[in-house]
């Protein structure tokens, strides 16, 4: 019997190495195209800092409309309209149902004049392609605490609903909002079809347009895109893990009540 | 995946429950009026929320809906979306939904034989850890920039292909190139085989030793356990998560324009020369026509998704 | 097949084990590490047929491993276990013909009460309709009959276990091995499920080991209980012989309420406490400064002028009551009193403690507290 448990770790290495090979070896055999050289002149391209620029201020004003709109209302439907919870979650996943590229077609479709044009519209409608994985972020934050339980105390002791927002609720969901803020910034700054579809040129179209003159440059770009949101999950998943560890443990004061067991839904 | 940076974590685990269909909050019986007012006080939260969707979701949406029904004047016709569904456009749908199911069940089975790897094997915690930390690092690389690391790769003059060619044997001269069907589908597990990793990965923990153990008392061998228990009980979230593959799949358009350029026919892809203005004028509408058609096809596969999910919510508690 | 249900419905007519001669089970010099720890060390139990022999310790004290073990789920580093004389150690779990109840959600979510019963059955390759009739008539046993179409999400925790349990008796498996069954139930359906298991086993007559870190479960249920700590039995004995003629002092205090009081250890096989010298039982320890183990209706006690304790609290507990004696040297122990005598142990009350004459005593290390 001990050969059978044998034979099965060795399929399951393989398993495991193999998968690792085909994930590794494209971001080594981009890397060794590209060569280091073009590492250096990616900055100096012609487009990459205005693209670049547009797709950062795209990401900051983008994660600032979805988290002032998702936050007050999924606290809101949490605290005050459970039913409506259901509901929520059926519409934040429309967003999924509706692809970018026909999303676009109807934006454009209906846009008002002021707007088209400006790239205002394409932050607005970032915003809903940011909807599901932000509100599914601020719910989980939400679950993990006994949300009633929290502001009935903190009510009690006397303090009033933007005092409880903001001492109690924001600093209790730092990973939630951290995570939500992260998605959107990522989703932003990697968002491809609907820009080129707008006719805006972000930091992914860049790469695309620019990919007919300099091949080697724009698969340096990639790398340097995809290193940098690595680095962005990565660190949630560390500052996460740090977070939840902290308040796991040694719970704030005013919380020690709601708090004794967090388990979630 | 391409258009949207996903974290599948969230959203796409067992028990993702909720239906697009939006029933009423449940309120009791009485319509008096102070039970309206108090109700529509209560709904003053979410109404800034309400009021973008209606904008920036529902309205485009219906837009898109009414537009496949107009010809250039505004009037009723059935044009649109009789062309939509012939000719090159029905070829378009065939080639995307053939693509779309080759990309959801090929990354489904690969997806599930690593997932099983790694939870049976004895890293333990740690190579769980680093296992869905990367899964969600891939999930997320999608789009342009993968599109051209895997140029680099196995394009014609990417880093495989000529180390191939030194060993005496070029695909690109026996028919292989990565600007094809085929060539799409590998970019696709990419991105389709982490998330499948991480959906599956809870559902498979969530097989309890105790089943397994209490099989084998009653007599069971391995084979017995998986078709009686572990493959019944694996099975919803498996197809749930072959439907959400399978719609990611379907809606991708950077990924497929950056490869291809616009050379096959993807729905996604037509969809959107319609915006860029590669097409003969007075015919915009089909776009639109197109766009429904592809909502309606996702709609129904994430209805089937979420009824999935509900199910194995049940069982895998 | 069939015949068996005619068996058992007229073993229950007459209340006798319908199931013929019975297992005998042996457990011989089990031992088992894992890594530095050892969960078992040389464990040797005689199982006889139709007996429940319970394995009663604390958490990590090798019990659930002994279990495992005899139903094949771990192997023993060193050491046999022999069915009916046989040697089964290089038998897989899923021939060894044992029937297991594990301590929650070992149902198969599937598949719904009536078809996880059946399971068994149709593991042995036995006829659909046999095995519907033969499943049904098992959650009748336990009770469960209108539940049949039922899944285990749907039924209570302690429904879950009965199916459980009919499951594992459907296959009349030679010995039944339950691993702390009712831990995960709760109070009021932990005690009627006791009783069902019982009843049933008894009936049955099947060899049965029952694995539970809760004393009362095991002195009410078992024929015999082994009391174990760290991989080693330190007993196996009737339970009222556990509990009267507790072999060691970790089994005295397992078993049972018992007062630690300090002594003094005396040459000649006595030791002295409260005043009073008495004779040790059993192999005292090396040192003189002991504990000396007694139960609470085991010292004398009257209410004294200047006695030697101060009585703290007095719970009545039915016939008898139990008073809290402070004694001086920040010693407290508990006496038991029938009811009926107790009027005037009131808190505050003073009173003498001391250990009746000639009665032996059990003596332990002493513990620092």
């Amino acid at each position: 019997m001990a050969s059978l448990a044998r034979g099965a770790t060795v399929w399951r290495w393989t398993v495991i190495i193999v998968a690792a090979v085909y994930f590794l070896l494209p971001l080594w055999a981009a890397l060794r195209f590209a060569g280091i050289s073009a590492f250096g002149s990616v900055i100096s391209e012609p487009g990459f800092t205005s693209s670049l620029a547009l797709s950062v201020r795209l990401a900051v004003i983008t994660t600032l409309i979805t988290i002032a709109l998702m936050l007050p209302t999924t606290v809101y439907v949490h605290l005050r309209l459970p039913k409506l919870r259901r509901l929520m979650e059926g519409i934040t996943i429309l967003p999924i149902v509706i692809p970018p590229v026909v999303l676009i077609v109807g934006v454009l479709a209906i846009a008002p004049g002021f707007l088209k044009g400006t790239s205002w519209l394409l932050a607005l409608a970032y915003v809903v392609l940011a909807m599901p994985f932000t509100y599914r972020a601020l719910d989980a934050g939400l679950r993990a605490l006994d949300l009633k339980t929290i502001v009935e105390a903190s009510n009690s002791l006397g303090a009033g609903w933007l005092s409880t927002l903001w001492r109690v609720l924001l600093p209790n969901l730092r990973t939630a909002l951290l995570s939500a803020t992260v998605l959107c910034v990522a989703l932003v700054l990697g968002e491809f079809t609907m820009a080129s579809l707008d006719l805006y040129q972000t930091f992914p179209v860049w790469i695309y347009v620019n990919s007919q003159t300099s091949g080697q440059v724009s698969v340096a770009a990639s790398l340097l895109a995809l290193f940098v949101t690595w680095i962005f999950l990565l660190g949630i998943t560390v500052l996460g893990t740090r977070q939840s560890r902290k308040t796991g443990g040694g719970a704030v004061t005013l919380f020690t009540v709601a708090r004794t067991d967090t388990r979630g839904d | 995946m391409d258009q949207a940076v996903q974290t599948p974590g969230p959203l796409a685990g067992p028990g993702v429950p909720g239906s697009g269909a939006g029933a009423a909050p449940g309120a009791p019986g009485r319509l008096s009026a102070t039970h309206l007012l108090r109700g529509l006080r209560r709904a003053l939260g979410v109404i800034p929320f309400g009021l973008y969707v209606a904008f920036f979701l529902l309205a485009p949406m219906v837009a898109v809906a009414i537009g496949a029904f107009q010809d250039n004047n505004g009037n009723f016709t059935l044009s649109n979306v009789h062309a939509a569904t012939h000719g090159i456009y029905l070829h378009g749908f065939w080639q995307s939904i053939l693509l779309s199911v080759i990309s959801a069940v090929l990354p489904g089975i690969l997806g599930l034989i690593l997932a099983y790897a790694i939870v049976r094997s004895e890293g333990g915690n740690l190579l769980r850890q680093i296992a869905i930390t990367a899964a969600g690092v891939f999930a997320n690389f999608g789009g342009v920039p993968l599109a051209f690391i895997f140029i680099a790769t196995i394009g014609s003059s990417g880093l495989v292909n000529q180390w191939l060619t030194s060993l005496g044997f070029d695909p690109y001269n026996h028919g292989f190139t990565l600007y094809s069907l085929l060539g799409v589908v590998i970019v696709y597990l990419y991105f389709q085989i982490p998330l499948m990793v991480l959906v599956i990965l809870p559902a498979l923990e969530g097989l309890r030793p105790a089943w397994r153990e209490a099989a084998e008392n009653l007599g069971a061998r391995s084979w017995d356990y998986w078709r009686y228990v572990g493959g019944p009980v694996l099975l919803p979230s498996f197809l749930g998560c072959v439907l959400l593959l399978f719609g990611s799949a379907l809606s991708a358009y950077a990924t497929a324009e950056a490869l291809t350029n616009g050379t096959i026919p993807l729905t996604a892809i037509q969809i959107g020369s319609f915006l860029n203005g590669n097409v003969i004028a007075g015919q915009e509408n089909i776009g639109k026509a197109l766009g429904l058609g592809m909502v309606v096809i996702i709609a129904v596969a994430m209805l089937l998704y979420v009824a999935m999910q509900r199910r194995a919510a049940k069982w895998l508690r | 097949m069939t015949t068996n249900t005619a068996r058992d419905a007229a073993a229950a007519a007459t209340g006798q084990a319908g199931h013929g001669a019975g297992t005998s089970v042996r457990l011989q010099d089990l031992t088992r590490s894992f890594g530095a720890t050892r969960a078992l060390d040389g464990l040797s139990i005689d199982m006889a047929p139709g007996e429940l022999v319970a394995l009663l310790g604390p958490s990590g004290c090798g019990k659930t491993t002994a279990l495992r073990i005899v139903a094949g789920f771990e192997t023993a580093d060193v050491g046999t276990v022999l069915v009916d004389g046989k040697d089964i150690s290089s038998v897989p779990a899923s021939r060894r013909d044992m029937g297991m109840v594990f301590q929650a959600y070992s149902l198969f979510p599937n598949m719904s009460a009536l078809d996880n019963v059946a399971f068994g059955l149709r593991m042995r390759k036995i006829g659909a309709s046999q095995r519907r009739q033969r499943a049904g008539d098992l959650l009748d046993m336990v009770g469960l009959a209108p539940q049949v179409r039922q899944y285990p999400h749907q039924l209570s925790g302690g429904q879950q276990q009965r199916v459980a349990l009919a499951r594992a008796l459907a296959v009349e498996p030679r010995v039944l091995l339950l691993d702390e069954p009712l831990s995960a139930l709760d109070a009021k359906v932990r005690l009627q499920l006791r009783e069902q298991i019982r009843t049933l086993q008894q009936r049955l007559g099947t060899t049965t080991l029952f694995v539970t870190h809760d004393q009362e479960e095991a002195l009410s249920m078992a024929d015999r209980v082994g009391v174990m700590r760290q991989g080693r039995l330190e007993q196996i004995a009737e339970p009222d012989e556990l509990y009267t003629d507790p072999a060691t002092a970790f089994v005295a205090e397992f078993v049972g309420v018992m007062n630690r009081i300090p002594g003094e250890l005396q040459p000649g096989g006595q030791v002295t406490a409260l005043g009073s010298t008495v004779p040790v039982r059993g192999h005292p320890p090396d040192e003189t400064a002991v504990d000396v183990l007694v139960r609470p209706e085991g010292l004398a006690m009257e209410v004294v002028e200047n006695g030697n304790g101060i009585v703290t609290t007095r719970t009545f507990l039915g016939s008898v009551t139990r008073v809290s004696v402070q004694l001086s040297g920040d010693v407290a122990v508990q006496v038991d009193r029938p009811s009926a005598e107790s009027a005037a142990l009131a808190p505050g009350a003073s009173v003498s403690v001391s250990l009746p004459a000639a009665q032996p005593v059990l003596v332990a290390s002493r513990q620092v507290s």
